[in-house]
């Protein structure tokens, strides 16, 4: 068995409108795979080289291109990216939300197996190429469509203002007002941490307490349940892409001081959201399968909440950031609002969460978040994250869902 | 940190003055006073300031005002932003009642767009004109970042340095400090582009005038709109009012290039400004139906016709690489193809490299400074970014002597190239695959 390491990675800037643009699948995936291997330090030529010797592989991670831009078979595309890629094995991997990090995991276990010495992830979607409500409609399909999703308009935000709900039923004691400005604090907390983040969709835009809280106004109307628009991620273009290696490789080119995977956990919650309710009674979890998932990461990793410094969390709602603050430890369940009040939460406080903005600040193009999480990892542990750099970050975890928490991936990366 | 706590803003009933007004009471998180000439109009304004920063919430921050009120909301101020009526006697006149009443550790700026900040600061009273500066946003605000700060002869550095802070931290802007001069850098080096492009398109009227010019420096040239597409947005009046600055205030190996046309003179003294007046260059004819069709002034015959889907070699095959993340093919299209349309589009985007480091130096104190005013004010390819662009295909120094004669026997080329720096904007996002 292998260690995996992480050479680095890149992703596109998440403000672009590809559309608008006039580009497509092949100009993002040639434009983040030059990055992205640049910044891992391989070129074009070193993939030729490792490839004659089966070494290398591609790990294509996107949810559902054959909506939004008619296009299937989509681990073939990268043979558009540059001729080096001819023969390079390559497959697409699907989870939803959490596609790109069953690519991680995959190419991860090849790594491990000692199959190859470079696997290259890459997540990737295309969302801008139709308006909201079509868009809301493909993504019904991360839950069980025909019965949450067909011919309801945006039944996503529906869901998770359902979360909300939900939370607020399991926990008798959490006060309403209390949990809501909770959820208000935490995409402030988003937006402003977008603002140090170059490459973040929302960098620009204006987001404040007051705003975030007010829900129901022309600018911020509701859009599930009791959450309004400023509790939702973005409609997001982009890809992220994360070269892992092996260590033989390392050793190969004489690369040090590269961190390395963990951790991780990957549990499958059931896919109706009323299931996953009527599941969660017998825990005091609202997200168990989400907390275990983190468990068994925590468990692998042989590492402890307080062993790590920053965190990516799926904010795709804010009902959704708030379940997973206790799923990792940071709080008992249902007493979550402590570290958002507290400030521990904070770009500044002792557990920083989204550094990078998350889903709501920095974006959310679907098939990408899982790479864009683990590339922030990367750049936090190796104190090149710039701007949104959480000081002296050692060791830092991911959390990427698919659907309403039904995939649950989790991944610890640090230091050696 | 600057703590600006209470904002007058002097002419809120205009464009910018309002999208000014909505980017410091939302950013700034300010009080604003909301001052015109007519205050029934001034309320009618706050719902267009609270949607040009889609946030409801800072209507509470935003009281409407009249000028028989301006003398108590200046002097609860610690910042006042002028953005009246471009006109120097007006100015001149708004800058001595502001400095009756402002208080002694007050800001005050203005919108001006290429007036002379220093002639209004003399308006000021002496021991107050130290804190006056030239604050010149680009519209609107919200989406375009950049702010160009003009400090006077009678500013302090401490100050100068503490507004930007603020500008830049608080209000987000991407600040460019710009010297006292005509236009500034931003619109000196937008506008030449745009105007030469008008003047070009008067020069090849008979090949089609007005679209053909922009049918040869597209979005796929580096930007979101065509130039003149852009002088009919931004109005051939604002436009006109712009190069006629320049032209008369300022002399550089450039100069013959700011001479407004006459055609397009005519177009403004008939009140066809562009878009807000429903038509200038372009002319958008809407038919009850609900059908529209875009339509374009002949030069020639001074009547609109029908754009023309133009087809040129060069232009349709960088489309179509650029649609493919093929930059390098791109760029390769475009200076290896001598057809007339590529040699235009060619000058052009190298012109302009070489009159921003130009003008960089005469207005900016960095040459970085025109980077983030095209970037940020224009959304354009960055001239540095142009110039690594080029660079992936072509020795650029190389190709400004093949292209440019003309222009390097005028100026000192190799010092102006010694400036060149790797650009921190990425030329690929500008490059686009369209009209």
């Amino acid at each position: 068995m292998s260690r995996v390491y992480i050479l680095g990675g890149a992703q596109t800037d998440f403000e672009r409108n590809w559309t608008k643009e006039g580009k497509g699948m092949v100009a993002l995936l040639k434009e983040v795979m030059a990055d992205g291997l640049g910044e891992a330090g391989l070129s074009f030529d070193d993939i030729k080289e490792l490839n004659k010797d089966n070494r290398v592989s591609c790990f294509v991670g996107n949810f559902i291109a054959e909506k939004y831009t008619g296009q299937g078979h989509l681990g073939a595309f990268l043979t558009e990216v540059d001729p080096a890629f001819y023969g390079v094995p390559s497959a697409r991997y699907e989870a939803a939300c959490a596609s790109s990090s069953v690519a991680i995991d995959a190419a991860a276990t090849k790594i491990r197996a000692n199959d190859y010495d470079v696997a290259i992830a890459v997540g990737w979607e295309l969302m801008k190429t139709v308006d909201s409500v079509v868009g809301g409609d493909f993504l019904g399909r991360a839950a069980y469509y025909d019965r949450e999703g067909k011919g309801i308009d945006l039944p996503f935000p529906k869901l998770f203002g359902k979360l909300a709900d939900e939370t607020l039923k399991k926990y008798p004691d959490l006060d309403e007002k209390r949990y809501m400005d909770a959820l208000a604090r935490i995409s402030v907390i988003n937006y402003s941490n977008a603002r140090r983040n170059p490459l973040a969709q929302t960098r620009k835009w204006f987001m404040s307490y007051d705003q975030a809280s007010m829900r129901g106004t022309d600018t911020n109307p509701f859009v599930g349940g009791k959450l309004a628009v400023s509790d939702c991620s973005q409609v997001t273009d982009g890809a992220a892409v994360v070269v892992l290696c092996s260590e033989k490789f390392m050793k190969e080119r004489g690369i040090k001081d590269k961190p390395v995977i963990k951790g991780y956990g990957h549990r499958v919650a059931p896919i109706l959201f009323e299931k996953k309710m009527a599941d969660n009674v017998r825990y005091e979890y609202i997200l168990p399968w989400t907390r275990q998932a983190v468990l068994d990461a925590y468990r692998r990793s042989g590492l402890s909440v307080d062993d790590i410094d920053a965190f990516e969390i799926h904010d795709c709602f804010t009902s959704s950031e708030y379940a997973a603050i206790s799923s990792f430890g940071l709080t008992e369940p249902g007493k979550e609002y402590e570290a958002v009040e507290n400030g521990m939460i904070s770009f500044d406080g002792k557990k920083p969460v989204n550094p990078s903005g998350g889903l709501i600040g920095c974006g959310h193009p679907v098939g990408a978040s899982g790479c864009r999480m683990l590339l922030d990892l990367y750049k936090q542990v190796t104190g090149t994250a710039g701007g949104y750099q959480v000081e002296g970050a050692r060791n830092a975890m991911m959390l990427n869902i698919g659907g309403t928490a039904t995939t649950n991936y989790v991944f610890v990366i640090g230091a050696e | 940190m600057m703590n600006i706590q209470t904002v007058t803003v002097i002419g809120v009933t205009g464009i910018m003055g309002a999208n000014v007004a909505g980017i410091f009471a939302s950013f700034g998180d300010a009080k604003v006073y909301c001052v015109g000439r007519d205050i029934e109009k001034v309320k009618r304004t706050i719902p267009r300031i609270v949607k040009s920063v889609r946030a409801d919430t800072i209507a509470r921050n935003l009281v409407p005002a009249d000028f028989s009120m301006l003398e108590k909301c200046v002097a609860e101020s610690d910042l006042i932003f002028e953005s009246s009526k471009e006109d120097i006697q007006v100015k001149t006149e708004i800058a001595a009642m502001v400095g009756k009443s402002m208080k002694q550790h007050a800001v005050s700026g203005t919108g001006s767009s290429g007036l002379s900040i220093n002639t209004i600061a003399k308006c000021y009273p002496e021991n107050l004109r130290s804190r006056f500066f030239g604050i010149h946003m680009f519209n609107p605000p919200y989406t375009l970042q950049l702010c160009e700060l003009t400090p006077t002869r009678y500013n302090d550095v401490q100050l100068k340095e503490e507004l930007k802070e603020y500008l830049k931290n608080k209000l987000h802007r991407t600040v460019v400090e710009v010297k006292d001069s005509p236009a500034f850098l931003g619109n000196r080096i937008g506008f030449q582009f745009i105007n030469e492009a008008l003047q070009y398109a008067e020069k090849y009227k008979d090949n089609g005038g007005i679209d053909y010019i922009d049918a040869i420096l597209g979005s796929f040239t580096g930007r979101t709109m065509a130039p003149l597409i852009t002088s009919d947005f931004v109005g051939l009046d604002v436009h006109k009012a712009i190069v006629c600055n320049i032209y008369e205030n300022t002399n550089d190996y450039a100069h013959d290039t700011f001479v407004f046309p006459k055609f397009a003179d005519k177009l403004v003294s008939d009140g066809k400004l562009g878009r807000k007046s429903g038509g200038g260059l372009y002319q958008l004819v809407r038919y009850d139906n609900g059908l529209k069709r875009q339509t374009v002034l002949d030069i020639n015959t001074g009547l609109y016709r029908d754009v023309i889907p133009y087809v040129f070699p060069f232009a349709d095959k960088m489309k179509r690489y650029i649609a493919e993340g093929d930059y390098r093919k791109a760029f390769e299209r475009l200076v290896n193809n001598h057809s007339q349309e590529a040699d235009i589009c060619c000058r052009f985007l190298l012109n302009y490299i070489v009159y921003s480091l130009y003008a960089a130096k005469e207005v900016g104190y960095m040459i970085e400074a025109a980077d983030d005013g095209m970037a940020a004010g224009f959304n354009w390819c960055p001239p540095l970014a142009m110039y690594q662009a080029l660079s992936t295909v072509a020795d650029v120094p190389g190709l400004i002597r093949e292209n440019l004669p003309d222009i390097c026997w005028k100026v000192d080329i190799d010092e102006l190239l010694a400036q060149v720096k790797p650009s921190k904007y990425d030329y690929r996002l500008y490059f686009k695959s369209g009209r």
